[in-house]
């Protein structure tokens, strides 16, 4: 369909022109609020309170979406609100991994806040455009565009009947219909979901860059918690920004040669390290998923096993060569770490596409993981078909993976058959009923409205409907708080256990991944090792998500003399980088404790956040079993020697001659009570009460004791 | 294509080069200002270190900033540099430089200046095939 | 008996740091090895000898997602 005729079915609904500003040392100081129930625009300015305590990114998501909503407020109801921030780093060019956004909302998975951290140029182009954040409330009853021209200082809502859903047609149209010429396409970030994100609680964020090379819209996704439908049901089809003009000293930087200095310094060790390292460049975190299978850590069939004799099929050597190499593939300038990947000229063999030759952006490991092993497809081209739509349908790839997953178990077990999945065989490894499920997850049909409602909502279904028995499936389910686990296996590791379930948002690893620390280097051996990781990991990675920064660069590439330093896990040059390019930037003068103090803040705050919403306790911390031991007399037996050895060693419980149902009862026990032990110990590191909730001694000694917090926190404490 | 050729075994180390490029180029006598940069190894040999015009960092600029022109140099169009300063960690030569007063890097475009303040002919314009 | 991460290991006459990794099927290839605390090269690991006793470390530099 032709771009005129698109424009041309536009409705104008709302103009709000502002006045061009300024960033000082990272900040605009000033965020935009829409309401698309009566096109309300609005500028708000950040306060002293907001930066003091929360920094930006997700704190300032969090706290727009905490004063925005009630206790009761659910994620379809008018008043939540999707908030996208970058943070006062967001938008540098010489440092990689800087054009991070983070998009924060009550999730339809979790039904409390979420916050999910996605590349592309949106955040960066939206400061740059004059606002630290963007707020939308409300709902439109017809599908809107909200267009930013960030150089005129316009505001447009606009209906948009006509454009496509789906991400990679819309992104293109919207990329071609607001870019003033073939050069400035590179000025236009454009944000969308898909048409699953219509029939789904799974729906992500598409953000796009403009690849100038391929000349073509590429997509990085928020991808977490079902933000992309929230989108959707508030009538949004598209947010699109435009801005020309990037530069290098745009953030107004207090010390400009330092940021400089060390962003060059990280090149450089690109440069010098990469290729004998993790090959970022030439494979992205697909590097690692014939590593995992070494180690027996690659999530096979719904977590049952670690390994498979066919993962050689889907190595990152066998991607290496689908993968165009050479690109500039950073997601946002100055990105030497490059590791946004794609695959052209993909020729689709199923869908509304088929037969299109599309870019396939990927594939990141959770999607080899999870669209590969944890499914038991072992096919590269079939993985990629996965991902490509995915990605355009708008649907969470790990919440795909670990969703179907878990419906072929079921199949397996005969709690689902052909009649409920309407003629789909969800056998491990089928992937014909792998892609046709997804299509019909998108046109939200039959079986596919049912995986639609993720693992939470379809265990209570199978357990009402078709007598699932309870006990096993909430053991093989692998959700915890509503939102599915990302692909590692926990089984082996009590502390990555921890890293998965005492989180705040669900088990995504952005707070922590202990597994190898844990599990094969034996660092943490005590419960408080642990609980000391799981302090600091979670605390230090928390502060990505203040400053609109990816979590890549800061270990996915390790100095040469990092092996010599005190804490080599902590990378401690780079930590250094953070704290120097914070305070270049800024202009204040934090060291890496005030950073760890920084996230704690918010931390807590989110923590908080959740206990209101009534989640966020100890309850809610719990675990199912898959992610702590082998449930089936399948798993034990296919490692028995290990799981035998284990008994002997830590429990003093001789194994000869018992059977495996005997075995796994008591290794149960053994490790459910290893759980609560680490619970206890981290809630004590954290300054929580038994019960998981933040104590008021705690929130003083980080100033985060603000009386509506406080509030909370005394109806629990 | 015309490029800077270098001899180090005649360069006496007198920074008259580094000198005339940087006034050339940024109207300031500072070395760290110049597109040539000389120095010394551990045997108290001369180092000279300019663009060669191999062309690594085209490759690396995320926004194609950088290009050959019609005489096979390679030039940065400081208009649509974004300032991420990769080319200056990727040159395997160290001759892309940053200097915190401009937002763009700068490097050698064989102009001949320097060869022609040379004393010593350790430096000069030379024919190469691009 | 030697340690290796703190669990445990058997040990013979003559084991060297590659054969050691070699048992443990510590296959990744950013591996840094310590004996008693000192940093083991990687070019020297098919000639380093483990003795009788020796606490070895052998830890993986993977960061994971």
């Amino acid at each position: 369909m032709n771009i005129e005729k698109l424009k041309s079915a536009h409705k104008l609904l709302c103009e709000y022109k502002y006045e061009l500003g300024k960033i000082k040392k990272g900040y605009t100081n000033r965020t935009l609020y829409i309401n698309l129930g009566d096109n309300e625009v609005k500028e708000k300015p950040v306060t002293q309170l907001m930066k003091d305590k929360f920094i930006g990114g997700k704190g300032f998501g969090l706290w727009y979406l905490w004063n925005a909503v009630t206790s009761e407020t659910k994620w379809n109801d008018p008043e939540n609100e999707i908030v996208i921030a970058t943070g006062p780093l967001g938008g540098i060019t010489q440092y990689p991994g800087a054009g991070k956004s983070l998009v924060v909302s009550l999730s339809p998975l979790t039904d409390m806040p979420i916050d999910s951290n996605v590349g592309g140029y949106f955040g960066p182009l939206l400061k740059f455009s004059g606002f630290d954040a963007l707020e939308l409330q409300g709902k439109s009853d017809k599908d809107v565009i909200v267009f930013i021209d960030g150089n005129k200082g316009i505001v447009r809502i606009e209906e948009a009947p006509l454009e496509a859903v789906d991400s990679h047609v819309l992104g293109e149209q919207l990329t071609e219909m607001f870019a003033e010429s073939e050069e400035d396409k590179r000025n236009i970030s454009v944000v969308s979901a898909g048409t699953a994100a219509e029939h789904s609680f799974l729906g992500l964020l598409n953000f796009t860059f403009y690849d100038v090379r391929r000349k073509a819209a590429r997509l990085k996704q928020a991808g977490r918690g079902g933000i992309g439908t929230v989108f959707r049901d508030k009538g949004i089809k598209a947010l699109v920004v435009r801005f020309a003009g990037v530069k290098g000293n745009l953030n107004n930087p207090a010390d400009q040669g330092t940021l400089n200095r060390t962003g060059i310094k990280f090149h450089k060790q690109m440069h010098d390290l990469d290729d004998k390292q993790n090959r970022m460049r030439q494979v992205g975190t697909a590097n690692i998923i014939e590593v995992m299978d070494q180690y027996d850590l690659l999530p096979t069939h719904n977590y049952k096993f670690g390994s498979h004799k066919d993962t050689y099929r889907i190595s990152s050597k066998v991607f290496k060569e689908k993968i165009t190499q050479g690109m500039a593939d950073g997601c946002w300038y100055g990105c030497s770490m490059s590791c946004a990947k794609a695959v052209d000229n993909f020729i689709l063999r199923t869908g509304p596409y088929k037969g299109q030759k599309v870019i396939v952006d990927g594939p990141e490991y959770e999607n080899a993981a999870g669209l590969g092993s944890n499914i038991g497809i072992f096919d590269p081209d079939v993985v990629l078909e996965l991902n490509f739509y995915c990605d355009t349908y708008a649907i969470d790839t790990i919440s795909f993976g670990t969703m179907t997953a878990f419906i072929m178990e079921c199949y397996e077990n005969g709690i689902l058959n052909k009649e409920r999945t309407g003629g789909l065989e969800l056998n491990f490894g089928n992937a014909d009923a792998a892609l046709e499920l997804i299509h019909r997850i998108a046109r939200g049909e039959g079986f596919g409205k049912i995986a639609g409602l993720g693992v939470k909502r379809m265990k209570e279904l199978f357990i009402k409907e078709y007598n699932a028995d309870p006990g096993f499936i909430n053991d093989i389910g692998m959700e915890q708080k509503g939102l599915e686990f990302s692909e590692y296996m926990p089984k082996e590791s009590l502390a990555q256990q921890g890293g998965y379930g005492l989180t705040n948002k669900g088990p995504q690893h952005d707070e922590a991944w202990l597994i190898f620390m844990d599990m094969v280097n034996n660092q943490i051996p005590t419960f408080e090792n642990k609980a000391e990781a799981l302090h600091y990991f979670p605390m230090f990675r928390t502060w990505f998500g203040l400053n609109g920064l990816c979590k890549l660069p800061w270990n996915d590439i390790t100095p040469s003399n990092n092996k010599y330093t005190d804490e080599p896990a902590k990378i401690p040059e780079h930590v250094q980088n953070y704290v120097d390019i914070f305070n270049a930037v800024t202009g204040c003068s934090i060291d890496k404790n005030e950073l760890i103090t920084q996230s704690e803040r918010v931390y807590n705050f989110q923590r908080i956040f959740n206990i209101r919403m009534g989640k966020g306790k100890r309850i809610n911390d719990r675990i199912p079993y898959r992610a702590m031991g082998p449930v089936t007399v399948e798993e034990y037996e296919s490692r028995q020697e290990r799981y035998d050895g284990q008994l002997k060693e830590l429990l003093g419980y001789n194994p000869t001659g018992k059977d495996t149902e005997e075995k796994l009862k008591v290794m149960r026990k053994y490790r459910e009570d290893q759980y609560e032990k680490l619970t206890d110990a981290v809630y004590k590191r954290r300054g929580w009460t038994i019960d998981g909730v933040p104590t008021l001694e705690k929130l003083k000694e980080l100033g985060m004791d603000l009386p509506e917090v406080v509030e909370v926190v005394k109806k629990h404490i | 294509m015309k490029v800077l050729g270098k001899k180090p075994e005649l360069c006496i180390q007198c920074h008259a080069c580094e000198s005339i490029c940087s006034k050339t180029w940024f109207k300031e006598d500072n070395a760290l200002k110049s597109c040539i940069r000389i120095s010394e190894d551990e045997k108290g040999g001369a180092v000279i270190i300019s663009c060669t015009q191999c062309g690594e960092c085209i490759d690396i600029c995320p926004v194609e900033a950088i290009k050959r022109d019609k005489n096979g140099i390679v030039r940065i169009d400081k208009s649509i540099c974004v300032g991420c300063f990769m080319c200056v960690g990727y040159c395997p030569e160290l001759a892309m430089f940053m200097h915190e007063d401009y937002l763009e890097p700068f490097k050698c475009i064989a102009c001949g200046q320097c060869a022609k303040s040379c004393p010593t002919g350790a430096i000069f314009i030379t024919q190469e095939n691009a | 008996m030697i340690h290796v991460n703190g669990k445990e290991f058997q040990w013979e006459e003559g084991m060297t740091v590659a054969e050691m990794l070699r048992r443990k099927t510590y296959t990744y290839h950013k591996i840094v090895v310590k004996i008693n605390d000192v940093v083991i090269p990687n070019e020297e690991f098919e000639t380093t000898v483990i003795h009788d006793g020796d606490d070895v470390k052998a830890i993986h530099l993977l960061a994971g997602g």
